[in-house]
């Protein structure tokens, strides 16, 4: 839906607690035929919706009509009339989204409608982990776990969610406040901690910088996956189709330094092949390379400490020590410095110990190009960006009472060399909000399901924006199920408790926000607010640090010589699309696998090995193991080992168990210090042949464009 | 004058992230394959992305093509069919009625891109994700075979309202569901008969290429090259 046509709707649509959607010449002629609350057969409603798959904050546009289920009342099975969800688009007036949307996003509707949620409130009946749950009315449930949370002791209650912030996050830390517990922590690895930290102390900012890619002419990204499994895909997607063929007479130019053969990196003009955990000496090289050469006008504007140790840094013992050719580098940082308007992107889409050096020392590369605060350059997130606490869960973990667990999968997203599972079979409750069984919502001694989104008020802030971006919806479809917002589960808890809180709700948030004589209805029927970004840009405040550290990583380079690399993959993410068949038969855009992902092997280590692709290959941590099929890289790296994240559920649906395993679950317990993120790249492995039936699915096993070779 | 729909593919903006597949499932009512069926080729994808690996390491790149039925204006898949199941239709799209198909699989056979794909099984949707279907697309039993429509329903909707409001149709105004959802803007349909549309000046480019162009199918898909 495009812009014209979706202006053509807002015309006719209201907003209400259960939106009323577009009228139509239908209604008009059978309106005695229709029940009210039904559409008619063969129109279509558009209503604003948010998409929560992620943390980015995508608007989105939902196409509603009228569809047939089958329940049962008093033991026969009816037909019942309902409105239904048929397709997820993006909201042309949402600036993230701009009106498309990612796999993910798209396959939304594929939860709401899995046959596998949850019917109302479970509670345990068999051991934990065993996901074995009778059905028990709502109020039972919800004594249940008052009455747990009556007699723990509040410091040692652990509110666990993901990383999505707005009315939800609100709420939740409402809720604590009111019992007395510290506040919730974020188990995510798509919380950006890293990023975040980079930026507060290199820029001053609070919230994550914004990448001009759109106005770049050339753009130089180092460890940022921004087109694959990174901060807001769809919103670089658009501003990358921008920058290459989007303005007339200039094709914008990508290199890209990484330690692994990315979804960016495979978009790029050139790629740079990183030595895992190298990127703060690469980025010094880059810098020394760039003074040299006099491409860098303001390093007069740096710290002097950062300004001396770039000037100083040696390139060719840092670039033999990145795995890089020093000529092939050389031309690659000479073009790029002498463009019109160069970009880097810093990020770390693998974490090592070191990242928040890399990413500091990206922003440092960026003020001495000059281009912070300009078009085409890094942008100041906008003034209310979110900021997410993090924090090192294992200790709380390990001493938790009672874990309550909300839009996260500790289970699955933590390694078993954190304790997490331990800690989920030794706590005194376990109480999960999860719509579907998943691997931590197997521990639960109640699982109170949430509604599904799109059944949901949600606000959620964009994660990345210069401008103030708040989705925004009210729920269109009647529930399902006898599911319940979380917000108003912990609403009826805090009450059996004598305790009362208010939390703001989405008309809360955006209030403040609303210019002029504009109403939260307004806003709900456009899908949100979106305002003009601010007339005074906020400065950089460049900070002093400029530690070049080197990477640290877990077990011994000698029984275990290959660098592991799980990472976000483009149809599951985090894992947690791993229940949508849709995305199960997506093909891997790296090795065309479905219904499980592979490990990516390059081909001299598999010819070391004696390893073929489609064998299954053991891989081995100081942590753990796991068996996965093998699949030889033509561009993975000599010595470096990665796998996509999202196989491997225990529980997650009849679609999303036991396909593929779990690469983050073999991973050393390694953080990165300051912000405490898990170190998702700095765990060792070995591999080991086990034999050649590693039952590898490819869509298309062609892997060269020589006839011949296809299918 | 009669439309001539057409598409174009910027491969340069094509990031190889697929939510034109889903976009393409969601739309079209394409049947879910089980892990087995998927073990042996049974799994359908109307438009997949094809990834090419080229060059040596460090010098490796990738190319993604998404690949959809092509729409030929001399189908191969046309002239074999006994039941006249396949046809060209005014507009130049290559149509497929499903309830002529007998599934005699000559169509598949003689198609150079393999974008034709066999119903082997009934599709099989759990309560409730039937409730997610298009009603304007029409679910296929097992014995047919199914391919990319280029979302005829979504043409003849924007037809319908287009006469019903007497506005005439503007170029972008219809959108397949892969073009409709691609983050990139890669994909661009329109109408090939109109030469001020922005398919018909992309497939005017000096990068503009068709797939197997030498087999003389005469494809309506036009690829723009990487690189440049």
């Amino acid at each position: 839906m495009e812009r014209r046509s979706f202006f053509k709707i807002l015309g006719a649509s209201t907003a209400g607690a259960v939106a009323t959607g577009c009228g139509s010449n239908t209604d008009a002629l059978i309106p005695l035929l229709v029940p009210e609350h039904n559409i008619p057969i063969g129109e279509e409603r558009w209503y604003p919706a948010v998409c929560t798959e992620c943390s980015a904050g995508c608007g989105t546009l939902v196409r509603v009509m009228g569809a047939e289920r089958v329940i049962e009342v008093k033991g026969e099975q009816v037909r019942q009339r309902v409105a239904a969800v048929k397709k997820i688009e993006g909201n042309p007036l949402d600036p993230i989204s701009g009106g498309r949307l990612c796999a993910r996003g798209q396959a939304v509707v594929q939860a709401l409608y899995h046959p596998d949620r949850l019917r109302g409130a479970v509670k345990r009946n068999g051991d934990r982990g065993k996901a074995s749950f009778a059905a028990v009315p709502w109020a039972e449930a919800v004594a249940g776990v008052a009455d747990k949370i009556r007699t723990a002791d509040p410091s040692r209650i652990v509110f666990l969610t993901g990383p999505n912030a707005g009315s939800r996050s609100a709420a939740v830390q409402g809720f604590l406040k009111a019992i007395k517990a510290p506040a919730a922590s974020v188990c995510s690895l798509t919380d950006f901690a890293v990023e975040r930290k980079a930026a507060e102390v290199a820029l001053g900012w609070s919230g994550l910088p914004v990448y001009d890619v759109a106005n770049a002419t050339h753009v130089l990204g180092i460890g940022a996956d921004f087109l694959g499994g990174w901060e807001s895909p769809v919103y670089y997607a658009r501003q990358f189709g921008h920058f290459r063929q989007g303005r007339v007479g200039m094709r914008g130019t990508l290199f890209q330094a990484e330690s692994r053969f990315s979804t960016t990196a495979t978009s790029a003009d050139r790629w740079l092949p990183l030595t895992p955990g190298s990127e703060p000496q690469f980025i010094a090289a880059v810098a020394r390379i760039l003074i040299d050469a006099k491409l860098a006008p303001i390093v007069a504007g740096l710290p002097a400490a950062v300004a001396t140790a770039f000037r100083t840094a040696d390139v060719a013992a840092n670039l033999k020590a990145c795995g890089q050719d020093e000529k092939r580098t050389r031309s690659i940082i000479l073009e790029f410095g002498a463009s019109h308007a160069p970009l880097v992107i810093g990020g770390a889409s693998a974490v090592h110990t070191n990242s928040v050096d890399a990413v500091i020392a990206s922003h440092y590369l960026n003020l001495m190009l000059g281009n912070v605060g300009k078009p085409g350059g890094v942008l100041a997130p906008a003034a209310n960006a979110v900021s997410v606490e993090s924090s090192a869960l294992a200790g709380r973990l390990a001493n938790a009472q009672v874990i309550l667990i909300d839009g996260t999968n500790p289970a699955y997203l933590l390694p078993k060399s954190s304790g997490v599972l331990d800690a989920l079979n030794k706590a005194e409750m376990v109480v999960s909000f999860a719509p579907v069984v998943d691997d931590s919502a197997a521990y639960a001694d109640f699982i109170l399901p949430d509604h599904h989104a799109l059944e949901s008020t949600v606000a959620v802030s964009a994660l990345v924006s210069d401008r103030t971006a708040m989705a925004v919806a009210e729920p269109f479809v009647e529930p399902l199920y006898e599911t319940q917002a979380v917000e108003k589960t912990l609403a009826d808890i805090s009450g059996k408790l004598g305790d009362s809180y208010t939390a703001p709700t989405a008309a809360d948030l955006v209030k403040p926000l609303l210019k002029g004589d504009a109403t939260y209805a307004e806003v709900t029927r456009e899908g949100g607010i979106w305002l003009v970004p601010d007339a005074k840009p906020v400065a950089a405040k460049p900070g002093k640090d400029a530690a070049l550290s080197v990477a640290k990583f877990e077990g011994d380079a000698g029984q275990f010589p290959l660098y592991f690399q799980p990472y976000l993959s483009v149809q599951f993410h985090d894992g947690s699309s791993s229940h949508l068949p849709w995305l199960q038969e997506l093909p891997d855009p790296v090795s065309s696998a479905i219904w499980g992902l592979p490990v990516e092997i390059d081909n001299a280590t598999a010819a070391k090995l004696g390893i073929s692709e489609g064998d299954l290959v053991r891989i081995e941590s100081a942590h753990g193991a796991i068996e996965a099929a093998a699949f030889i890289h033509p561009a993975a790296i000599p010595g470096v080992v990665s796998m996509g994240i999202g196989g491997g559920h225990t529980h997650f649906s009849r679609y999303g168990s036991g396909y593929g395993v779990n690469a983050l679950s073999i991973l050393g317990p390694s953080a990165e210090a300051s912000t405490g993120a898990m170190a998702t790249g700095a765990t060792r492995v070995k591999l080991t042949r086990v034999s050649d039936d590693g039952k590898l699915i490819q869509f298309s096993a062609t892997k060269s464009e020589n006839r011949g070779a296809h299918r | 004058m009669a439309h001539r729909w057409g598409m174009a593919i910027d491969l340069d903006r094509c990031t190889g992230c697929e939510a034109c597949v889903v976009a393409c499932h969601a739309e079209n009512n394409i049947p879910i394959s089980t892990p087995e069926q998927a073990a042996t080729g049974r799994t359908t994808h109307w438009l997949r992305v094809d990834r090419y690996y080229e060059g040596d390491f460090p010098d490796v790149k990738v190319k993604y093509m998404p690949v959809l039925c092509q729409q030929c204006d001399e189908a191969p898949c046309e002239p074999v069919c006994p039941t006249y199941a396949t046809y060209h239709n005014p507009e130049g799209l290559n149509v497929q009625v499903y309830n002529r198909c007998v599934g005699t699989f000559y169509c598949a056979n003689n198609c150079p891109y393999t974008v034709r794909y066999f119903n082997w099984f009934d599709p099989v949707w759990p309560e409730p994700m039937q409730l997610q279907h298009n009603p304007d697309v029409a679910v296929r039993m097992a014995g047919v075979m199914e391919k990319c429509t280029f979302c005829i329903q979504r043409i003849k909707r924007g037809k319908d309202e287009s006469a019903a409001s007497g506005q005439e149709l503007a170029d972008g105004d219809i959108q397949p569901a892969c073009v409709q959802g691609c983050p990139a803007e890669a994909m661009v349909f329109g109408d090939l008969n109109d030469p001020e549309s922005k398919v018909s000046r992309m497939a005017e480019s000096s990068r503009a290429t068709r797939l197997l162009e030498e087999l003389g199918t005469k494809p309506k898909v036009f690829y723009l090259e990487r690189g440049r």
